[in-house]
């Protein structure tokens, strides 16, 4: 009889920490850890991105946290963030404090390729996931590296396709036959220089690529360039490069004199309110840029739709002077991932959570578009269209002319 | 592509001219390296920004109140810093940790009260006031527009800040060879000890030196929206950088060897875009070891300490 209760009451005690045991282990609050840059060449891009991130950081708290599968309850937020000031051994020697001293239970890169290309190889070697949320670098994804996985923008490898058949498939019809591509040599650039160039050369569509430059990232001056530009006689001239290259190319442009009946810029479209102050409606008329996700009202199932996020950005930072665009559509994104993920995992463990993240593949649609990814954890999902800017009284409106199947309105071209 | 690479860096030459003006002003005459040079400069482009969206009030009349602001900011900071630093052991060197110091509290203030984000002037203002003095010399009106010079086409941007970096050196010129201050700071310039042995009051000179130094990076400030892009409060760092790369390839201490250095930088520059666009950066800074190498005191050799 003792036996036997002593057995009961050892059953009772096992079936008692089995039950009990996620409660009793769930932590105080999950720990995010980030970088921003509050100063520098990336705070433009950077900032955005962190105070989306923060938006969806502090609606989750004041719900009571976020439900964690692993302990199966809500549980608050904390953020963990470090000011890297744009550069990137700095930002080095903080993604490895997040990871080895403030020991966060997701680590989440800094806005940018310059300013994640730093933290892939750190993650890697700690074996920590890195929650990349807009470095699009292509070289960051490759089949032996489980420890990264991108959030908000397609991976730079895909990203100008839209661009690309637009010029080799409408081109030809409009009298495209030469372009010229001057790009800012670093990882987001470069890759899509380089995704640029190859897909006009597979197409086959009689398009030569007529003038091929890299130029320094801090490249300000583009006098010399648009002139030698201009000698290559191009029909399309396609500048990749950060907010504060556009901003210059297109202010040269416009100083210059030079009309190219084609030009297409990626910040226009992904800081149109940036570009709008510096450039001027009139500078930014008949650009062609990517259509972000900050001007397509996306049918989103989860999360904030994209009028409902903007007017919770307007009334928590309209007095800050951090411009609403797609990067502030970027951080909130990354936080709807990890709420879904954090939803799904059974436990904190990485690879854990890279399998959580996977599973949201094709089956989550946010005010960014359909979250996709591949094998090595590239974004191939939340595909920007092409469209081309017009300009109206101060500010510009988004046309969007390939694919056409989601097209708004005929391209203009030539430019007038 | 060669002609137009060499106007080209003539203007952009005479820009850098001019931010490296105000620092080999203040080198030459107090022997500090003010690492904040670039941060003054940011500070007149802000203050030249915020005249035009608020007051819409033109970058070149704008030039005179940046200059005057910045001399009186000037004189009270002089005494307030570099009196104490002129006593201590090794003033060169502790005026580097001082005023890098000073850099990052600009910079941080800076971006505090105007943010992060890119700003800058519509090109077209620069080319109204060319326009204004272009159509009075013509008699009739002359469109607003680039300009045609030997055959190329600039921005009139360009060729408006060439023209007042030029008109900058040849006042600096007038100033120190011409007129009495000028020879008192000539003097100070070449041996400080025996300027005030002789009763010059050193330090009402080269306060007035300093306050003209920050005064002409200001003025490069104006026109930094028009020939840099945009400005931002972290663009301090690399101006005081290339500006200290164009006052020592010219001759430290010099102003007409600033004049030649920004000219060397500006077509080296261009000549690089638009040869080897992907190494544009590193050409100036090849420049500058060389010229350290072979020829240590600068373009203008040993002229550096005689005014």
């Amino acid at each position: 009889m003792t036996r036997h209760a002593i057995f009961a009451g050892l059953i009772a005690s096992v079936i008692s920490v089995a039950t009990n045991a996620p409660a009793a282990d769930a932590p105080k609050a999950i720990s995010l850890g980030t970088l921003y840059a509050s100063s520098g060449r990336f705070a433009s891009i950077s900032m955005p991105v962190h105070y989306g991130l923060k938006l969806w950081i502090d609606q989750k708290n004041a719900e009571g946290g976020v439900f964690v599968k692993a302990f199966n309850k809500k549980i608050p937020l904390k953020l963990v963030a470090y000011d890297d000031q744009s550069n990137t051994a700095t930002a080095a020697t903080l993604y490895n404090q997040l990871i080895t001293q403030d020991k966060v239970d997701i680590l989440i890169a800094d806005s940018g390729s310059v300013l994640t290309s730093v933290a892939v190889p750190i993650a890697r070697d700690h074996k920590m996931l890195l929650i990349n949320q807009t470095g699009t670098g292509a070289n960051f994804f490759t089949p032996d590296n489980p420890y990264i996985v991108l959030m908000a923008d397609p991976v730079s490898s895909v990203w100008p396709k839209p661009l690309a058949d637009f010029i080799t498939h409408d081109g030809p019809h409009l009298g495209i036959k030469r372009v010229a591509i001057l790009y800012a040599t670093n990882d987001f650039t470069g890759t899509q220089a380089n995704a640029v160039r190859k897909f006009i050369k597979e197409a086959n569509s009689g398009v030569d690529i007529v003038f091929d430059q890299g130029i320094p990232t801090e490249t300000s001056s583009y006098t010399v360039l648009l002139n030698n530009i201009k000698a290559s006689n191009p029909d399309a001239v396609i500048h990749l490069g950060y907010a504060s290259n556009d901003i210059a190319f297109l202010r040269n442009v416009q100083d210059s004199g030079i009309k190219f009946n084609f030009v297409f810029c990626i910040y226009p479209g992904l800081e149109t309110e940036l570009l709008e102050k510096n450039v001027g409606s009139k500078g930014l008329n008949y650009v062609f840029t990517y259509v972000p996700s900050s001007q397509i009202a996306y049918q989103s199932q989860f999360g904030m739709s994209l009028n409902e996020y903007e007017t919770a950005w307007q009334q928590k930072y309209a007095n800050t002077n951090v411009e609403f665009g797609f990067n502030s559509v970027a951080g909130y994104t990354t936080g709807l991932v990890l709420e879904k993920a954090l939803a799904a995992a059974t436990s904190l463990d990485q690879l854990e959570l890279r399998k959580a993240i996977f599973s949201l593949s094709g089956n989550l649609k946010t005010l960014d578009g359909t979250f996709a990814l591949d094998e090595s954890g590239a974004q191939i999902g939340e595909i920007t269209p092409l469209g081309q800017l017009i300009a109206e009284g101060d500010h510009v409106k988004f046309v969007t002319v390939w694919p056409h199947d989601v097209s708004t309105g005929k391209p203009i071209y030539p430019r007038p | 592509m060669l002609v137009y690479s060499l106007l080209a860096g003539l203007l952009f030459g005479l820009y850098f001219s001019l931010i490296g003006l105000g620092l080999n002003l203040v080198f030459g005459v107090m022997r500090i390296v003010n690492l904040a040079h670039g941060d003054f400069l940011m500070l007149g482009a802000f203050l030249a920004f915020w005249l035009f969206t608020l007051i819409s009030l033109n970058p070149i009349p704008a030039i005179f109140i940046v200059f005057l602001v910045f001399v009186i900011v000037g004189l009270p900071l002089y005494y307030l810093l570099v009196p104490r630093l002129l006593r201590a052991k090794d003033p060169e060197m502790l005026s580097f940790i001082l005023f890098f110091g000073l850099s990052q509290v600009i910079e941080a203030l800076a971006t505090i009260a105007f943010g992060t984000s890119e700003r800058s002037i519509p090109g077209g203002e620069l080319g109204r006031a060319i326009v204004a003095v272009a159509s009075l010399l013509a008699g009739h009106h002359v469109e607003n527009g680039p300009i045609d010079i030997f055959g190329q086409t600039f921005p009139a941007a360009w060729v408006a800040s060439g023209i007042a970096s030029g008109i900058a050196v040849l006042l600096v010129y007038v100033y120190l060879y011409r007129t009495r201050l000028g020879y008192l700071t000539r003097a100070v310039m070449v041996h400080r000890e025996e300027a005030i042995a002789t009763g010059i009051n050193v330090h009402r000179v080269s306060a007035i030196a300093f306050g003209i130094g920050l005064g002409l990076a200001s003025v490069a400030g104006v026109f930094a929206p028009f020939m840099l892009g945009s400005i931002t409060p972290a663009m301090g760092v690399e101006v005081t950088v290339t500006s200290f790369t164009v006052i020592v390839i010219g001759s430290l201490g010099k102003p007409l060897g600033t004049l030649l250095g920004g000219i060397i930088y500006g077509v080296s520059y261009m000549f690089m875009q638009s040869y080897y666009s992907s190494w544009a950066n590193l050409l100036p800074y090849v420049l500058l070891v060389a010229i350290l190498l072979v020829r240590p005191s600068g373009l203008l050799g040993r002229q550096v300490r005689r005014a």
